[in-house]
């Protein structure tokens, strides 16, 4: 098989990769679908959003344990506010003491309840000194109390009222500074809890993008590569796809099935070629019949007069006669030989060919084509032209097609030009087979090369000549052209890579070729 | 006249009418070969036959326009087709516009005089049906 595009596959047969070695390095490959990546994707973002919202259930809680302990602050401050104005009324008015120390107590139950809290907000000797201070304004109220220092001592009643006024404020200084920083921690908790949203939304939309990109190239990559072996394929070019990634997926299992249907491909272009060839051999066949015709006839008169007239003939026309004989069975071996050539069914071997020898194989079996159509063949072969490489057969089966067809397009006395030289594209040789016949319209020209259409009537063409042709130019990397004007003949190109330096090819180093020239109509 | 039957035989291969000479010469008849249509021809235009033997399948000229010459200056004359397998359509155009008979290749020696015995037998000549009868006994 001919399956590299560069038709330098023969001469290293090792570069091409064979189908089991290929399916192989695909099912080694560890699976990883396009599903799991999906469903991965997805539950990492269930998993963030779960963490966000679990976050700032927490950081809720936290905060309301905040707002409550502030709020047990601020009774407390009240309470000892109260005592304190209790304090002042008793020391101005002599008010009684009982308010004072009922709002003291409840301070005291106050700070009690929040001691929890309290320690997580404030340090241990803040809260020692704020409970050294209610302890010691608790004592100076209970010696009050128990009368301690009588009303009538206004010096010792100055001390306790100073005392006192001492604790009491501090007291306040400590409990504001304390509401003061709970609401300040509240504020920052707060507005820590505003940014957070937007933080998660930013971090959301970066991994979106990030994930959306990753996701984007593992599907546009492979889809990019598949939408090239179309094209390639399109091409005639059936070299089966290579694993390209570390893992495998679903674009892995479209790649095996392209494989799969790359290699049907080439076998149905195969069993083309194979039944174009058999077609064409049956055109062939018929002329062959008639060349063998005078040969033969020519053995049979010599065989016949010298049976007839063996008496009679000297010894030196009897030898004629016998001479006469091995030439012309010669004659009819070659012819035979020739189509038996072409006929044979055989692998398709690439080969260092000359073009020239294939032309001539080509006109050679069609020869009998072309003296009964009475047309006249004029064949060119530059000189110098460089060697391709190919497989024999099918490359004259596609010259014995261009020139049938050609045959059939000029009449009797019509001309049929094969021209082989350096082509316009680089390292190129081209065959020209041009005639001057009828011409192909110009709306059945883009359909010539599909397969089964034929302008011929039926039975007479299967339509598959030049689609089987061009399929077999294609494998060898080339590409066959055609220009027609109706009424004024036809002009078919056949491009074909040149071989390289021999001795590249021969040490199996394929030589890099150019590819294969785009092909001239967009339908192809 | 001459009881010798005037044979011109043209075929493109020279083994033709090199065995054909011998062979038509032996049961009576004067024969002159050619291994192109032009010299044929020409010698047509300077000499009546009685038969002319003619290939159909020619490189040059082909055998219908052979036939069509001949018939032209000699509407006598019995113009015998030598057809391959491929051109039977042309001997039966050939039939169509006058021709005596024709015969396909490969043929024998024999198969041709028994023709020519029958254009002979046609044009008056009894001595060639004998002689051909001659060579198989």
């Amino acid at each position: 098989m001919i399956r590299d595009p560069d038709g330098a596959v023969a001469a290293a047969p090792e570069s091409v990769p064979d189908e089991g070695s290929v399916e192989r390095a695909f099912r080694e490959r560890p699976s990883i679908g396009i599903r799991a990546r999906l469903v991965l994707v997805f539950l990492s973002f269930v998993f963030f959003a779960a963490a966000v919202i679990i976050g700032s259930w927490i950081l809720l809680a936290r905060l309301e344990d905040r707002l409550r302990f502030l709020e047990a602050v601020d009774r407390y401050t009240m309470e000892i506010q109260q005592t304190r104005r209790f304090e002042k009324n008793f020391f101005l008015h002599n008010a009684n003491l009982q308010d004072l120390r009922d709002h003291l107590a409840e301070a005291r139950r106050l700070l009690v309840a929040a001691e929890p809290d309290a320690n997580k907000v404030l340090t241990a000797v803040e809260l020692h000194r704020m409970r050294t201070h209610l302890d010691g304004y608790e004592s100076v109220i209970a010696r009050l109390a128990n009368g301690e220092s009588g009303r009538s001592d206004p010096a010792g009643r100055a001390a306790i009222e100073a005392e006192l006024r001492d604790h009491g404020s501090q007291m306040v200084a400590v409990a504001l500074e304390l509401a003061e920083k709970e609401r300040a921690s509240v504020n920052t908790a707060l507005s820590l809890f505003k940014r957070l949203p937007v933080a998660f939304l930013a971090f959301l939309l970066a991994f979106s993008v990030i994930v959306a990109n990753v996701l984007a190239r593992q599907m546009v990559g492979p889809l990019g590569r598949l939408m090239e072996t179309t094209q390639r394929i399109a091409r005639g070019d059936f070299t089966p796809l290579t694993p390209s990634r570390w893992y495998r997926d679903e674009f892995s299992n479209l790649a095996l099935a392209l494989n799969t249907m790359m290699r049907e491909l080439a076998h149905r272009q195969d069993v083309l070629v194979q039944s174009h060839k058999l077609s064409a051999i049956g055109t062939l066949t018929s002329g062959v019949a008639h060349e063998l015709n005078n040969p033969m006839n020519n053995i049979t008169l010599t065989a016949e007069m010298l049976k007839e007239d063996y008496a009679t003939l000297s010894d030196e026309q009897r030898l004629e006669m016998v001479n006469d004989l091995v030439v012309q069975v010669g004659r009819a071996q070659k012819i035979v030989r020739n189509l038996l050539d072409f006929a044979r069914e055989s692998e398709i071997t690439t080969e260092r060919l000359d073009l020239a020898g294939v032309l001539r194989d080509a006109t050679s079996l069609a020869a009998n084509q072309i003296r009964l159509s009475g047309a006249k063949i004029v064949v060119d072969v530059a000189e110098n032209l460089p060697a391709i490489h190919g497989d024999r057969q099918t490359l004259s089966q596609v010259f014995v097609n261009l020139l049938l067809n050609a045959l059939d397009a000029v009449g009797k006395g019509g001309q049929v030009t094969i021209a082989a030289g350096a082509a316009r594209e680089p390292a190129s040789v081209q065959v020209v087979v041009s005639d001057d016949g009828c011409g192909i319209p110009a709306h059945v020209l883009p359909k010539i090369f599909d397969p089964f259409f034929s302008t011929k009537s039926r039975g007479k063409g299967t339509g598959l000549g030049l689609s089987v042709s061009l399929g077999i130019v294609r494998q060898h990397g080339g590409d066959i052209r055609v220009e027609s004007t109706p009424g004024r003949g036809s002009t078919f190109t056949v491009v074909l890579p040149a071989a390289m330096v021999p001795s590249l090819n021969d040490a199996g180093n394929p030589p890099a070729t150019p590819s294969p020239p785009s092909p001239p109509c967009p339908r192809a | 006249m001459n009881d010798r039957l005037q044979v011109l035989v043209l075929d493109d291969e020279p083994i033709v009418g090199k065995r054909l000479q011998p062979a038509l010469a032996k049961v009576g008849c004067d024969v002159e070969v050619f291994d192109a249509p032009r010299p044929a021809l020409e010698r047509v235009a300077a000499k009546r036959f009685n038969v002319v033997v003619t290939d159909i399948r020619m490189d040059d000229v082909d055998g219908i326009e052979v036939l069509e010459k001949v018939l032209e200056q000699w509407p006598e004359t019995k113009v015998i087709m030598i057809t391959g397998y491929a051109t039977v359509e042309l001997a039966r155009e050939a039939m169509a516009k006058g021709a005596f008979d024709f015969i396909a290749k490969p043929f024998k020696p024999q198969e041709l005089r028994d023709v020519i015995a029958k254009a002979a037998e046609a044009l008056g000549f009894a001595a060639i049906s004998r002689a051909v009868e001659g060579v198989t006994s």
